[in-house]
């Protein structure tokens, strides 16, 4: 070693670590890349059942504002409902949520919130309620089957009178506010999307 | 250059004289960031140690290997491999643990406690010994972060590690699983240390008994 | 999200130090002096604009098109640190006087949080270039602002009875929380 000139003997040391490390994590992820991709999967699988009627498949699909799912049964090519990913601001920051649409785009079936960092115990009421013993879900339960024209409106301290109302979440107006506003927009343009397609296979 | 204290007291200074959150104040970030529950404290304290215990064999064992000058570019790249390799097996077997702990994971790299040991103990000592020092000090870390995890769950959400204790006459102190109550309990925790390590107290203490 | 929210939000909002606890180690340790607060607020402020920039890049140009995402944190990791040697010795060159209120802080950021986390966050977010750029202004400046605004209440309270065993550390873990509840109000502006 000793003979070794230093920065040879440097650029070598740190040289082998690198190998070594490169080594390592290739092996590695050729484990657990496989499992990762499947968790993601099935992960998408579960949001779009939870937003979706009962399905045997669905396909994704690209159009210019993201991706949609479209879901069948019964190997039939009518879908029984369209779901996609509406992203954005909450109250603090980003919402993530899977919104599921029947196959003529006038009713929600379901939407779930997959990623949000709203407050706890008031805003986080857009995913569970766990003061609401008997529905901790009740919020966003309600959604199904509200009808998204003209548009979705949250009523406060009321409950919902119209086929396009929601209630809002007492304390959380902005949250619930948040989540109809980011439907709203998004609705139009998967709408859009959905018709420059070829609209509706009826 | 090796230390003089026994094999003993090498592995027991980091659980609480030299505990690296209580007593340096190391690795502050993730002990504030994830504690809102005991799970995402034990859970990080775990994965913190693995990285600490293998990076420190590693340096331990390449430590006549590694020319002064760049060696701390090479620790940096051995502890985030290590880092990579946890993240990724969060991933790949613990989904939601990886979901919940998000970047706060991929950050112990930059941990000043594993960086810390290995520039303090792990480049001067043996393979074992500093297996030791790390298992230590990882442990005192897991305490740190399960403590504080347990104190803010109880008192933010009325659970201990996800089963809820507290009936529902409790109103959980929302503030507690939010970041004003990481500082708060951890300064509060701080002095309690400070007060129970005062050396004139425990004068008075024996002088009473 | 548009340059302002972006901004807005790591800045204020969710600000770095005071709700992901990024970059408490010098939040702790430099925040004695409004000086040298503002002098390492500026110092990590520049290493995140050119960190945003640099490990963008990276991300989009070598890891993703090469299917080597798995060295993400490796290669992020060494950017940094040899960005920061590079900063160092630039500064040194270009201006004295630059480098003596800088210089010192400058090997204290390889190890700060706050800029690996910048790096983790904007790829998470999927930031674009811009976004990201505009996302690395905006922690930087909420940082300094953190440490300025900490270092301004510690320079009170060494006038301040703090009771013993609340002196040092314990002391400002709690000014800490008061600020961080402080900085909640900021919660839905945007």
């Amino acid at each position: 070693m000793s003979k070794m000139n230093l920065s040879t003997r440097m650029i070598l040391v740190l040289t082998l670590i690198t190998v070594l490390s490169g080594g390592i994590l290739a092996g590695w992820d050729t484990i657990t890349k496989p499992k990762i991709a499947f968790h993601r999967q099935e992960a998408l699988k579960a949001a779009i059942g939870d937003v979706l009627p009962a399905h045997d498949t669905y396909m994704s699909e690209e159009t210019e504002f993201g991706t949609i799912y479209i879901a069948t049964r019964d190997s039939s090519e009518q879908p029984v409902g369209i779901a996609f990913m509406a992203v954005g601001s909450g109250f603090q920051g980003e919402l993530r949520i899977m919104v599921g649409l029947s196959p003529d785009m006038t009713q929600l079936t379901g939407i779930k919130v997959l990623e949000q960092i709203e407050t706890p115990g008031l805003g986080t009421k857009i995913v569970v309620d766990p003061s609401n013993k008997q529905d901790p879900y009740w919020f966003p339960a309600q959604f199904k089957g509200v009808h998204v024209s003209p548009e979705l409106v949250v009523v406060k301290n009321a409950k919902p009178t119209h086929t396009n109302e929601v209630q809002g979440i007492t304390g959380a107006t902005i949250s619930s506010k948040a989540v109809t506003d980011i439907l709203n927009k998004q609705i139009a343009d998967i709408k859009t999307a959905w018709t420059s397609r070829g609209g509706p296979e009826s | 250059m090796s230390s003089s204290l026994s094999l003993k007291a090498e592995f027991v200074k980091g659980i609480w004289k030299e505990n690296p959150v209580m007593a340096s104040l190391l690795g502050l970030c993730p002990t504030l960031a994830v504690t809102n529950a005991a799970n995402n404290g034990l859970a990080m304290g775990l994965a913190t140690t693995f990285v600490l215990l293998s990076s420190s064999l590693m340096i331990s064992a390449l430590r006549n290997f590694i020319p002064h000058q760049v060696r701390i570019a090479g620790y940096i790249v051995i502890i985030a491999t290590f880092v990579t390799v946890a993240d990724r097996f969060l991933a790949a077997y613990f989904p939601s643990i990886s979901a919940s702990l998000g970047p706060y994971i991929p950050l112990i790299v930059v941990n000043c406690l594993i960086l810390g040991r290995q520039e303090a103990f792990s480049s001067k000592n043996g393979i074992g010994r500093s297996l030791l020092d790390s298992l230590g000090m990882g442990i005192g870390f897991i305490l740190v972060l399960v403590v504080l995890g347990i104190i803010r769950e109880i008192l933010g959400s009325g659970s201990i590690f996800g089963m809820a204790v507290l009936g529902d006459w409790f109103t959980p102190w929302m503030v507690m699983i939010l970041p004003p109550g990481a500082f708060l309990t951890l300064g509060i925790l701080i002095a309690l240390a400070n007060w129970y390590n005062d050396p004139s107290r425990s004068k008075e203490r024996r002088a009473v008994s | 999200m548009s340059y302002f929210l972006i901004f807005f939000s790591a800045a204020i909002v969710n600000n770095f130090v005071l709700s992901y606890f990024l970059g408490i180690c010098p939040f702790v340790g430099v925040s004695k002096r409004v000086s040298s607060a503002v002098s390492m607020g500026m110092a990590v402020t520049f290493v995140m604009l050119i960190t945003a920039v640099v490990t963008w890049l990276i991300y989009h140009l070598i890891l993703v098109p090469f299917d080597i995402v798995i060295l993400q944190y490796v290669s992020f990791i060494l950017v940094i640190a040899s960005l920061v040697q590079l900063v160092e010795m630039f500064i040194r060159k270009v201006s004295k006087s630059l480098y003596d209120t800088l210089g010192i802080f400058l090997p204290l950021i390889t190890t700060n949080c706050a800029i690996l986390g910048l790096a983790l966050f904007s790829v998470l977010r999927d930031y674009s270039f811009m976004e990201s750029v505009v996302f690395g202004l905006g922690a930087g400046a909420g940082f300094t602002l953190a440490l300025v605004i900490m270092a301004g209440i510690r320079e009170e309270l060494e006038l301040a009875p703090v009771p013993k065993y609340f002196q040092g550390a314990a002391i400002t873990m709690i000014v800490a929380g008061g600020l961080a509840l402080a900085f909640m109000g900021f919660a839905g502006m945007i």
